[in-house]
């Protein structure tokens, strides 16, 4: 997890608590105290009761999933509707005439409820659920109580607080969601761009070594050609450029994400020299380990000049087994200088008779 | 010696494959008769066809669709079979000498390899090409035969040069050598998996020969 997820989790983790807090306080504390004092007056203190117990269980499996940090879920429904029921039985069963009164304990606290219920959830969830209780309590007042100016005020004033506070939190909830949002957006920006840059500086890097090890061996051949000192007449001058191609094409393929890397890179020299006019055949057989880059230019180097120096036919084959590979080129050359391997497990052998001459190199992994 | 002309039918396809292989017959000295039954298999069972010493064999008449049955029915009903073929992947060569072709070649292959194959196959001899001797070499199933470590280099060398000659100056052996090597790897082949006439005809006159013992045989069926 980054920084700001955790920073994040935990900004949420302490408003999930405050408001836990506070509807406690209003529905535990003063909800009781109110409902205590206040008991011989309701006609049906069992209702009221009832109701003060539901509210107390919702509170109490939402402290059970702080602790336990986890999220209502399944469970969150249900919630709301147990809140609601109280709500409306607890409104339904109050004494004529003292809706938003200290009488009426659950008018204050059931907003602060639902709101712990559904604080994790978009901003337009809350509001529906203020004002569904809203509602329900302007629905009880106009329906079975006497309607007068003074209960019609009495429940704007009391809305004022029953309302506002809760919705509050939800404000702060939603644009707390959002910041976090937007932080780990911008995360998300800044490490796209870095790795874009990582990607850049990596594609950098290798070209750069890429034309440090043509520098070697292309350039003086394309510096003589170029000041005239080589002659592109000469058949020496043409074999060397062929194994000059052969040797960038090769390169290019390294970087290829392929299965079979070695037989990938045989498959763009043994191309070169198709394109030369040569007659080549390629034939693989077996399976081997993957060679590494080293070992993979010493083999392929050794084919690339056999191939270059090939007079019409070629025949390149690979034979692979976990402990050893050949790469054999049996072609009609007059005389073949190979270069010598630069890693200790490449053994490069030539062998003529009549015009034909076979080089195999062969990799025994150590 | 005034041998009898070798006859040979091919079944193929590809009217060009039978031209070319026509061509490479006639040329061939002796030349070897060749009848082209086109893509008829009939032709191969009744007529002129079903006199011929060798049958030179497509085995995808019907495009990806490898014919091993048809292969099996001549091979059962006696008949030399040489299979030509686009196909170069180990497991149908492999599977093909099982059933008991005695050559298997891959269109790749030319007449240096094809008119031999023919010849041998005529004889009741296996022919071994390049492409097949690779197939042998890469082979890993678990009930393949155990091969000495000089078949395998000879198997190796063979593949990749495609020249005894070469093969025979670079191993420091004679070209007869190298053919005897290559052909105990058959008669190796020749004794595990499936049973046909063929292959047991290879084993006998191998035997016979003296290019195998019994026990070498054996041992390496093991």
């Amino acid at each position: 997890m980054s920084d700001d997820d955790e920073t994040r989790a935990q900004l949420q983790r302490g408003l999930r608590i405050a408001t836990l807090l506070m509807a406690v306080l209003t529905v535990d504390v003063l909800g009781l105290i109110n409902l205590l004092r206040h008991l011989d007056s309701h006609d049906v203190p069992a209702a009221q009761v009832g109701a003060f117990v539901a509210l107390t269980a919702v509170l109490a499996t939402e402290a059970v999933l702080v602790v336990r940090r986890r999220p209502w879920g399944l469970l969150r429904r249900p919630a709301i509707a147990v809140v609601l029921a109280a709500s409306a039985l607890s409104y339904l069963t109050l004494p004529d005439g003292r809706t938003s009164t200290t009488v009426d304990w659950l008018f204050g606290a059931a907003g602060w409820v639902g709101v712990a219920v559904l604080l994790d959830r978009p901003f337009r969830t809350s509001m529906a659920f203020l004002v569904t209780h809203e509602l329900l309590a302007l629905a009880n007042l106009l329906l079975f109580h006497e309607v007068s100016r003074g209960t019609l005020a009495r429940f704007a004033t009391g809305s004022v607080t029953v309302f506002g506070l809760p919705l509050c939190v939800a404000v702060v909830a939603a644009v707390l969601g959002r910041i976090a949002a937007e932080a780990s957006r911008a995360t998300r920006e800044l490490e796209r761009v870095s790795t874009a840059e990582a990607v850049a500086v990596a594609a950098h890097r290798r070209r750069t070594q890429r034309f440090t090890e043509l520098a070697g061996t292309t350039v003086p051949l394309l510096a003589g050609l170029a000041d005239g000192s080589l002659a592109p007449s000469d058949p020496a001058v043409q074999r060397s450029c062929a194994i000059e191609a052969a040797r960038m094409r090769r390169l290019f393929a390294e970087t290829d994400t392929v299965e079979n890397p070695l037989l990938h890179e045989l498959r763009h020299c043994v191309d070169v020299a198709d394109r030369k006019g040569l007659e080549v055949e390629l034939d693989a057989r077996g399976q081997w380990p993957v060679p590494p880059v080293a070992v993979r230019r010493d083999l392929t180097d050794a084919a690339l000049t056999a191939l270059a120096t090939a007079g019409s036919w070629a025949r390149v084959t690979v034979v692979g087994s976990t402990d050893l590979v050949s790469v054999s080129v049996v072609a009609d050359c007059d005389e073949l200088t190979v270069p010598t391997p630069a890693t200790p497990d490449v053994r490069v052998e030539t062998f003529g008779s009549d015009g034909t001459v076979w080089m195999e190199a062969q990799w025994q992994p150590s | 010696m005034a041998a009898e002309l070798i006859t040979a039918v091919i079944v193929d396809d590809h009217a060009a494959i039978a031209a070319g292989v026509r061509y490479w017959c006639e040329q061939a000295d002796p030349p070897i008769g060749l009848i082209d039954a086109g893509d008829r298999l009939a032709e191969v069972w009744t007529g002129p066809g079903a006199e011929a010493d060798v049958v030179i064999f497509d085995l995808e008449l019907v495009p990806r669709k490898p014919d091993f049955g048809e292969l099996r029915r001549l091979v059962d009903s006696g008949r030399r079979v040489v299979v030509y073929s686009q196909h170069a992947d180990n497991a149908t060569a492999i599977k093909c000498i099982d059933l008991g072709a005695l050559a298997y070649l891959t269109k790749r292959e030319g007449p240096e390899h094809l008119v031999p194959a023919i010849r041998a196959a005529a004889e009741g001899r296996a022919y071994t090409a390049p492409s097949l001797s690779g197939a042998l070499l890469a082979d890993d199933t678990p009930d393949r035969p155990r091969l000495s470590p000089r078949e395998t280099e000879v198997l190796r060398a063979w593949f990749a040069s495609s020249s005894k000659e070469l093969v025979a100056a670079k191993l420091h052996i004679t070209v007869k050598t190298v053919d005897t090597h290559v052909a105990r790897v058959r008669v190796k082949y020749a004794n595990v998996g499936r049973a046909a006439r063929t292959k047991s005809e290879l084993v006998t006159r191998a035997i016979d020969d003296g290019v195998i013992t019994l026990a070498e045989l054996n041992e390496a069926s093991l």
